[in-house]
């Protein structure tokens, strides 16, 4: 399997669980929106640690870039969770203007990050890696 | 791939700022002139629409090239701020006594030629560092084309010009039809569904476009613009172009009614509206040659279109450069989206905005245009677009320096 494939493929089911949890707030269905934040988080934050444990130092190994796009994409990953950190507490105080607001910078950071990642970053790891090895290593830290 | 590296890269705030808050001056210049011309009973058509098409969606796209280019397409445009100064003071000025020409006779040559300036200088900025890519999304293939069909469509612009001001002898009505077939579908449409290509996906969570039509779309719009410029006068290129675009909007809204983030969004609402208008047009193009009344009505409708994609585009844009630059900068709990652009202010737009179509349609429909009844809702419309912009930059701007 391509490492771009099976990374995009966890993207799509992030957009997922956010879209889920978004819904419920929207709807003013708390408790459903805390048990779907929770997964959220859990999945969101699984596959960073995916490409930040695996991915990007296999890639800063084989290429020896290590101030280019990794470094990138590790700083949006600290933004990404920073937000998450918002959206949890906009959960907890039941705000639902605040929760959307901070939800909608996360998904357009998150999308941009996602469309680099794919576009750069996926491509050139399949390029240059053992992408079946690559892939079997981010398995075994779990699936999103 | 790794002129690719540069989607890393964030152009300074201050390109886009400029030219988005220069669009909306000159949107809120259009309608003013719009009252002008009621209280004179004489209506300037050329002077209304270029200062749209030029003043408002022009500016407004160079200024989102200036932007997409690096950080969708991954082409490098070195010394950003530099160049887009040049353009965006060049076409500035270049409109103003483009309009002005339009409205008196005295400036039009020397501000068409700077309009032109204008333009040419951002294709000379803009066409290396997209052609030097090394592989294409579809955006940055229809980026591509668009600088190209941007270009033909500025050059027959001269040309009718030079046919008016006596230079050149030509079918200038021909060349007319084929300057405005060819700024409206391949610079400004083909520039919105580039972009849709990538941004309805992003922003909403949509399925993607078949790949049939992510792959083509610029190709089969080239075959049917050349097709237009070999038979003038026939129908099928026309048709062709219509259907071409009617298909893009119809499955635009397809994706959109599919989109999994099913939150109540005024930009989705933009954009369903958008691709309404566009159908709409569409549909007209093909008859505009029938009565002066269709090409207004054409015009109208398309107009209506393009205002609406850039309500949308500014509208997620400005919050999200504000926010991510702001954060860049370590700001710490920098405001969010709707913290800069309040979800409510641009509900208000919206309602707005229909309004002000509604009673354009209405006056057309009952023979009443020249009582300008709909200008204070334009009025009213461009101007909270203004005023949301700038608050936006203001925020940036007192943030930044604190």
């Amino acid at each position: 399997m391509f490492i771009t494939q099976y990374l995009a493929d966890e993207h799509r089911k992030c957009d997922q669980f956010y879209a889920d949890v978004e819904k419920a707030v929207s709807e003013g269905n708390w408790e459903e929106a805390e048990r779907l934040f929770d997964l959220f988080k859990e999945k969101t934050l699984l596959h960073f640690r995916k490409e930040e444990e695996v991915l990007f130092p296999e890639f800063e190994m084989r290429t020896g870039i290590t101030m280019g796009p990794t470094q990138v994409m590790r700083f949006e990953h600290q933004q990404a969770r920073d937000l998450i950190q918002r959206l949890e507490e906009a959960l907890k105080n039941r705000n639902k203007e605040e929760f959307l607001s901070v939800g909608e910078s996360f998904m357009v950071l998150i999308q941009q990050h996602n469309m680099k990642e794919e576009q750069i970053l996926y491509p050139m790891s399949d390029q240059h890696l053992d992408r079946e090895e690559v892939v079997m290593k981010l398995s075994d830290l779990g699936e999103v | 791939m790794t002129g690719n590296l540069n989607l890393l890269y964030l152009p300074p705030f201050s390109i886009v700022a400029r030219f988005f808050l220069t669009a909306c001056l000159f949107g809120v210049l259009g309608v003013l002139l719009g009252f002008y011309m009621v209280l004179e009973g004489r209506f300037n058509l050329p002077a209304v629409v270029h200062t749209y098409t030029l003043g408002f969606a022009g500016m407004t796209m160079l200024g989102a090239l200036f932007q997409m280019i690096p950080v969708v397409a991954g082409g490098v445009i070195d010394r950003p701020t530099l160049k887009a100064t040049i353009v965006h003071v060049t076409l500035t000025l270049g409109v103003i006594l483009f309009v002005y020409g339009f409205m008196t006779g005295d400036t039009l040559l020397v501000g068409g030629l700077l309009v032109f300036c204008a333009i040419g200088a951002a294709l000379v900025f803009m066409i290396p560092p997209v052609f030097r890519l090394k592989s294409h999304t579809p955006t940055s293939k229809g980026i591509k084309y668009v600088l190209v069909m941007a270009g033909l469509g500025a050059g027959l612009g001269v040309a009718v010009l030079l046919g008016i001001s006596g230079y050149l002898t030509l079918n200038l009505q021909r060349i007319i039809d084929l300057h405005l077939v060819f700024m409206l579908f391949g610079w400004v449409s083909l520039l919105v569904v580039a972009v849709a290509f990538q941004v309805i996906e992003m922003f909403f969570v949509t399925p993607t476009y078949p790949p049939l039509i992510r792959e083509r779309f610029p190709f089969a719009l080239t075959v049917l613009l050349v097709a237009k410029v070999l038979f003038p006068e026939t129908y099928a290129p026309d048709v062709g172009i219509s259907l071409l675009f009617i298909a893009f909007a119809l499955l635009t809204i397809r994706n959109l009614r599919a989109r999994k983030r099913k939150v109540r969004d005024p930009i989705v609402y933009l954009w369903y509206i958008a691709m309404v208008l566009l159908i709409a047009s569409c549909l007209v193009f093909p008859l505009r040659k029938v009565s002066e009344a269709v090409f207004l009505v054409f015009l109208f409708l398309f107009g209506s279109f393009t205002q609406t994609v850039i309500m949308a585009m500014m509208y997620r844009i400005i919050p999200f450069l504000v926010w991510i630059h702001l954060t860049n900068m370590g700001v710490e709990k920098a405001p969010t989206m709707h913290q800069v652009i309040s979800q409510r202010s641009i509900w208000i737009h919206v309602g707005v905005h229909l309004v002000s179509i509604a009673t354009f349609l209405i006056s057309f429909v009952a023979d009443q245009t020249a009582s300008g009844a709909y200008l204070p809702f334009y009025l009213v419309s461009f101007l909270l677009l203004t005023l949301n912009v700038i608050r936006g930059v203001l925020i940036y701007l007192r943030l930044s320096r604190s």
